[in-house]
């Protein structure tokens, strides 16, 4: 059982490793899951014993509730941090029209290019302009106003 | 009394998470609320100095059942510098217009995920609040939502991302090789097992540690994010966030795997080298500010590593005391940039003093500690490449200065007063540190004596 558990996080680890080293944003997430998933089985065959479930009165051996806890903590904020990470992804598609890494790499090298050329020269810290904010409320947007002013 | 910060932190966040953060009264209030939280954790501080650590059971189970909070000198340091840079970022940011709702909520999680993982005496429960942590860090990467921004965000996750499943893995090994969780039973645990799997546990974490902290083989994706982010944010990560690879190695490193720290030392120190120089170098050819901060926080870190590797009371002391000025230097350089008029530019000296460590700033603690420890080990070559590094650090930062603030532009605005009054406090508060001193040694040896006298974080209620 054992040796069946390390095969399987191994060959998820592997396959996640692989996909992240794609140029397509998404199978990289998918390729980031994969190994989410190889550590949350890792953490199960941490201390894997078959027994019965971990409920008094105990009378026979008992499995490792611990390693359930765990893996349940960790499937939760691997999954919360996919739900980020495509919501991310989607951002940069519309930013970029495109989920290709190279084409990202490219544009961070142009924007390296015009910060040497600017020499040194920060953006501007106070630029309001409030297109880069989509939900802002009535109210936010007098703030803004206030900000202009100050 | 322990749960005192976490719980303002907590039920701040969440509270406001629901309000809009872009409204100065929010905004106004989550700086409340982080200001309470310090000062929350600076009294338990000093009742933790006179008293000796702390701990307590969470839920009221039974010791050894429930998960264990417990709290000692070296968790109090890291927890006030972290909430010291967080509260400067949160007000600079309030000072110049919180740009989206969510910006208060997620620095004041992150100040939960920080304050918990300094906190904890648990390895999962560390990973817990780790998380916390690093996915409020994850979307303050993107904030200022350009397309530059997403950039910089997606990179941050992915690399980060697969460091915290690497240090997941980790525990979970650990888990297996010593059936604990809680820190002092896997210190009991650990001298009894074989060396092998502990190496290579041992070598997993420091992989994970580093990755947060940038140190050289792991930098690759620390300059495009520390550039590519919002001045605010970028103090957060290099001022806050980074501390987790500081106190990670410490607590991991010197608490719970002394033997294999031992082991690793060379393999530290080579790295270390690296890192200092390549960070200098680097940052010796870079033009833009942000970018010639984020190389040299790449070199900060083999200052780091390098008293890591000499070990012993010296060593870790040299730690403790660089990682707190290391942080308050990159917060209040990294705000610093893309402001404008003559409070900023005497700031920035006050900063680029301490980060080559020139008197009486702060830096020049560190700095000193470092070369004590080295001497100490009668290490010449690294006194020679702290000498080395302090220079060219001198070296880069003027330049910086140079063209920033000596060349007279037209086209020139100067910053509203507000943003340069608290960059101008920060600098101030690393003279007071550096003039100062006698506090900040004092409660760092106390932390470097709880280090080395109990082997992990103290059981006693």
């Amino acid at each position: 059982m054992t040796l069946i558990l390390s095969l399987a996080v191994a060959i998820l680890f592997a396959s996640g490793a692989y996909l992240m080293l794609k140029h397509d944003l998404v199978r990289l997430i998918v390729g980031m899951v994969l190994i989410g998933n190889a550590a949350n089985l890792f953490i199960m065959a941490a201390a894997l014993r078959i027994g019965d479930a971990p409920v008094y009165p105990i009378e026979d051996e008992t499995s490792d509730p611990l390693v359930q806890a765990m893996t349940l903590t960790a499937i939760v904020i691997s999954f919360a941090v996919s739900a980020l990470v495509l919501a991310l992804a989607y951002r940069v598609y519309i930013a970029h029209a495109s989920v290709d890494m190279r084409e990202l790499s490219l544009a961070e090298e142009e924007q390296a290019d015009i910060d040497d050329t600017l020499d040194g020269e920060p953006e501007p810290m106070l630029d309001v302009d409030d297109s880069s904010i989509g939900e802002s409320s009535p109210v936010g947007a007098a703030d803004a106003g206030e900000a202009k002013t100050r | 009394m322990i749960v005192l910060p976490l719980g303002i932190l907590w039920f701040g966040a969440v509270l406001l998470a629901i309000l809009d953060g872009t409204r100065t009264k929010n905004a106004l209030l989550a700086i409340g609320l982080l200001a309470s939280a310090l000062l929350a954790t600076i009294w338990l501080g000093f009742d933790i100095v006179a008293n000796g650590p702390r701990s307590m059971v969470i839920g009221g189970w039974e010791q050894g059942v429930g998960i264990t909070l417990s709290v000692d000198t070296l968790g109090i340091i890291f927890a006030t510098l972290s909430l010291t840079v967080l509260l400067a970022a949160l007000v600079f940011e309030t000072a110049n217009r919180v740009r989206a709702r969510v910006f208060p909520a997620l620095v004041l999680f992150m100040g939960v995920g920080l304050t918990g993982l300094f906190f904890t005496g648990d390895v999962f429960n560390f990973y817990v609040f780790f998380e916390i942590a690093m996915i409020s860090a994850y979307v303050l990467a993107s904030y200022g939502e350009t397309p530059r921004q997403f950039r910089a965000a997606f990179l941050f996750i992915v690399v980060n991302l697969l460091g915290s499943m690497l240090f997941l893995i980790s525990i979970a090994a650990i888990y297996h090789i010593t059936g604990r969780l809680d820190m002092a039973g896997i210190a009991a645990q650990i001298p009894l097992v074989a060396e092998s799997p502990v190496l290579l546990i041992a070598t997993l974490i420091f992989v994970a540690f580093s990755t947060k902290l940038g140190l050289f083989p792991f930098h690759f994706w620390l300059a495009p994010v520390y550039t590519g982010t919002r001045p605010s944010v970028a103090a957060i990560l290099s001022g806050a966030l980074a501390n987790i690879g500081s106190y990670g190695l410490l607590r991991f490193g010197a608490d719970l795997l002394p033997r294999e720290l031992a082991d690793g030392a060379p393999v530290l120190i080579v790295l270390g080298t690296v890192s200092i120089i390549y960070g200098a170098v680097q940052s010796v050819s870079r033009h833009s500010p942000s970018e010639v901060l984020a190389y040299s926080a790449i070199g900060q870190v083999g200052y780091i590593m390098i008293a890591l590797a000499i070990g012993g009371e010296v060593g870790f002391f040299a730690v403790i005391l660089y990682a707190v000025i290391n942080g308050l230097n990159k917060g209040l350089l990294f705000l610093t940039v893309g402001l404008r008029g003559w409070l900023v530019g005497a700031s920035f000296v006050v900063g680029a003093f301490s980060v080559a460590g020139v008197p009486p700033a702060a830096g020049f603690l560190g700095k000193i500690s470092i070369f004590w420890a080295a001497i100490e080990d009668d290490a010449w070559s690294i006194v020679f490449l702290v000498f080395l590094g302090s220079a060219l650090s001198f070296l880069y930062m003027f330049q910086l200065y140079q063209r920033r603030f000596w060349i007279a532009r037209e086209d020139e605005v100067e910053s509203s007063r507000l943003p340069q009054v608290i960059v101008t406090a920060l600098a101030i508060g690393l003279l007071i540190v550096g003039l100062w001193p006698e506090p900040l040694l004092d409660i760092t040896d106390h932390a470097v004596s709880g280090l080395l006298d109990s082997p992990a974080v103290g059981v006693s209620p």
